[in-house]
């Protein structure tokens, strides 16, 4: 599994110039015509480059090939759309045939509505409190263990990474029943510290961290030695400082991953005081046939409201996110 | 005494790590394989009983079910799923208009958290007259379908679900492949007079095999796991059509109480993975070997 981090060695996805907005629709629209195909005969990488477009096929292929690409996108965005304007819609006009898109009325009252009756805020901040602690353990815990074995490396660190690609190799969550166990006898049940802890030991993390540490020069840390810092000083005066791109990427993942967890939160949380937010869906989903006044145009309100958190983080980090996946093959 | 000062600090800082390792990884993995041998009440270990779980699981027509489901599962992530990322990256890294537009639609499914990707599939392959996917048929003059009732399409449906889901993430990751691949080859072959299909198939997918083949185990590792998509969309139905092995797990250990063939079957589906994992490492190994 040594091989996760050889997954690209392309640094930057993103080719800087790259051409956005209405413009270029303009230009695609013009691409019959040679004198609207400057971007194409600018392309010198790839597999089809500026001087095969001087062939009338290889632009039509062109054309093709954004066409494919537009109705993939299409498809990647069309069921969150229709998420996102259903739940709008009243719990009739949603079953409603011939099928409509677009809701009756856009009314920003019904999203307060499903949040009051459900005092949905609780929910929320339960799921904020654990995002919180998940993410402080996955960036400190993991970030010390990484430390550990690439920059301090005591004898016998290597057993560290074994354990850890072991994990890797077999998911824990094979083993969830005597994992339960052990958080019963801990008197953990109903509490958020399994669930912030369960980040503090995560393969993913911990081999980004590493691949990251590795490549941090060694001269900076024999000179804090000298200055007469310990190994846990260096950490926060050396590594920490010139890692914080890959800190701040780790914190990102985890936050996405803790807020959309469910398996552990649903086992350890009884109480409904303190479900987190997608405990609750899974309870509601599973009782929305029987409960009053609680319909399926409730639960999609409900699931756009529960996918909002981790859709902004996205917009606002979106190519952190998507550069890091293709250069780690890190996947959530 | 300077072995220890040498080795010490390090081990400090490794400990809150590794603590949380152990509880959470090992301790589990362990005691679960322990428990396997024995008849149980609850946790608690009444006697001995070799592989007697393993033979009841076996027996089980819920575990043939679901053993069979997951080869399902694999094959229709290998049919369905595995092709589309492969054909997106190469469609990304030739298309130069809307480059960043593309790139993050085809991402943002993946950061809609797991349970509501399931539910909202869910309604779209609502079965009535007027769920989404059948209004589309309905416009169009076609019957509606019963989707996830059907116990023939039900696993291929949910790959489905699965695979819109995931594919923007490995989409990029061959998307870096492709992208680091030097550009020199292409000039080559375009010199030798190469068209378009011929340069892919003789320099941009050998490029990517040793990608394809990685994250085809991390994939195939992946679909064993999966849990929330039968567990919300179809409660494992029709008829176990779609249980999954983790979600017998589940019933085992959760519904019925049955810790000990919870565990057995744990132990059944981590040996299975270190299996196909050997398999890829020997497989990397032998190509490796032959250039």
């Amino acid at each position: 599994m040594g091989k996760l981090g050889a997954a690209g060695k392309a640094g930057a996805v993103g080719k800087p110039g790259a051409m956005r907005g209405l413009a270029a629709v303009g230009r695609l629209r013009a691409a019959g015509r040679p004198r609207a195909i400057g971007r194409l005969r600018a392309k010198t990488e790839g597999i089809i480059v500026a001087s095969d477009y001087r062939l009338a096929r290889h632009r039509l292929l062109y054309v093709l090939l954004f066409g494919g690409l537009a109705m993939a996108a299409v498809v990647a965005l069309f069921p969150v759309v229709w998420l996102a304007l259903s739940s709008f819609k009243g719990p009739v006009e949603l079953y409603r045939t011939p099928l409509t898109l677009l809701p009756d009325q856009v009314d920003l009252r019904k999203a307060a509505q499903v949040w009051q009756t459900l005092a949905f805020g609780r929910y929320y901040l339960n799921s904020l409190w654990v995002v919180a602690g998940a993410v402080a353990s996955a960036v400190l815990v993991n970030g010390l263990l990484a430390y550990g074995v690439s920059v301090l490396r005591p004898a016998g660190h290597k057993l560290v990474t074994a354990l850890m690609m072991g994990s890797l190799m077999i998911p824990p969550i094979l083993n969830m029943g005597p994992l339960f166990r052990q958080i019963v006898a801990l008197g953990l049940i109903d509490s958020y510290i399994p669930l912030w802890l369960v980040f503090g030991a995560n393969p993913f993390y911990f081999l980004i961290m590493t691949t990251y540490f590795d490549r941090l020069p060694r001269a900076l840390f024999e000179a804090a030695r000298i200055d007469g810092c310990n190994g846990l000083q260096m950490f926060w005066k050396v590594a920490v400082p010139l890692s914080r791109p890959i800190l701040a990427v780790v914190a990102i993942f985890a936050a996405n991953a803790a807020w959309s967890d469910f398996l552990l939160p649903f086992l350890v949380l009884r109480s409904d005081a303190l479900q987190t937010v997608m405990v609750k869906i899974y309870t509601l989903q599973a009782a929305s046939a029987t409960m009053q006044g609680f319909g399926p145009d409730k639960l999609l309100m409900v699931l756009v409201l529960a996918s909002l958190p981790p859709v902004a983080l996205f917009v606002l980090f979106q190519r952190r996110i998507t550069s890091t996946v293709a250069t780690t093959g890190l996947k959530e | 005494m300077s072995f220890i000062r040498r080795n010490l600090a390090g081990w400090l800082v490794m400990l809150p790590g590794l603590v949380l390792l152990v509880f959470f990884v090992w301790l589990p993995l362990l005691s679960n394989v322990s428990l396997s041998f024995y008849q149980l009440q609850g946790y608690t270990k009444q006697s001995f009983v070799g592989l007697d779980n393993y033979a009841q699981v076996l027996r089980d027509p819920q575990f043939q079910r679901a053993f069979l489901n997951t080869g399902l599962y694999v094959f229709w992530s290998i049919v369905v799923g595995f092709p589309v990322p492969i054909a997106l990256a190469l469609l990304l890294s030739e298309v130069i208009h809307l480059r960043t537009f593309f790139r993050t639609s085809l991402y943002l499914p993946n950061v809609v958290p797991g349970l509501a990707a399931a539910l909202l599939w869910k309604f779209l392959y609502d079965p009535d007259p007027g769920g989404m996917l059948n209004g589309l048929l309905g416009a169009v003059g076609l019957p509606p379908q019963p989707w996830l009732s059907s116990p023939t399409w039900v696993i291929p449906l949910i790959v489905v679900a699965l695979t819109w889901k995931a594919a923007g993430a490995t989409t990029l990751i061959y998307l870096a492949t492709i992208q680091s691949i030097d550009a020199t080859y292409y000039e080559a072959a375009r010199m030798d007079g190469t068209n378009v299909w011929q340069r892919v198939r003789y320099i941009t997918l050998p490029s990517l095999a040793p990608t394809v083949r990685m994250l085809l185990v991390l994939q195939i590792i992946s679909v064993f796991q999966v849990l929330y998509e039968p567990l919300v969309m179809t409660g494992g139905g029709p008829n176990n059509a779609s249980l999954s092995l983790l979600q017998l797990i589940y019933r085992y250990v959760f519904v019925r109480g049955d810790v000990a063939s919870g565990a057995a079957l744990g132990v059944i589906v981590a040996v299975a993975l270190l299996v196909l994992t050997a398999c890829y490492w020997w497989a990397t190994k032998r190509a490796g070997h032959h250039g």
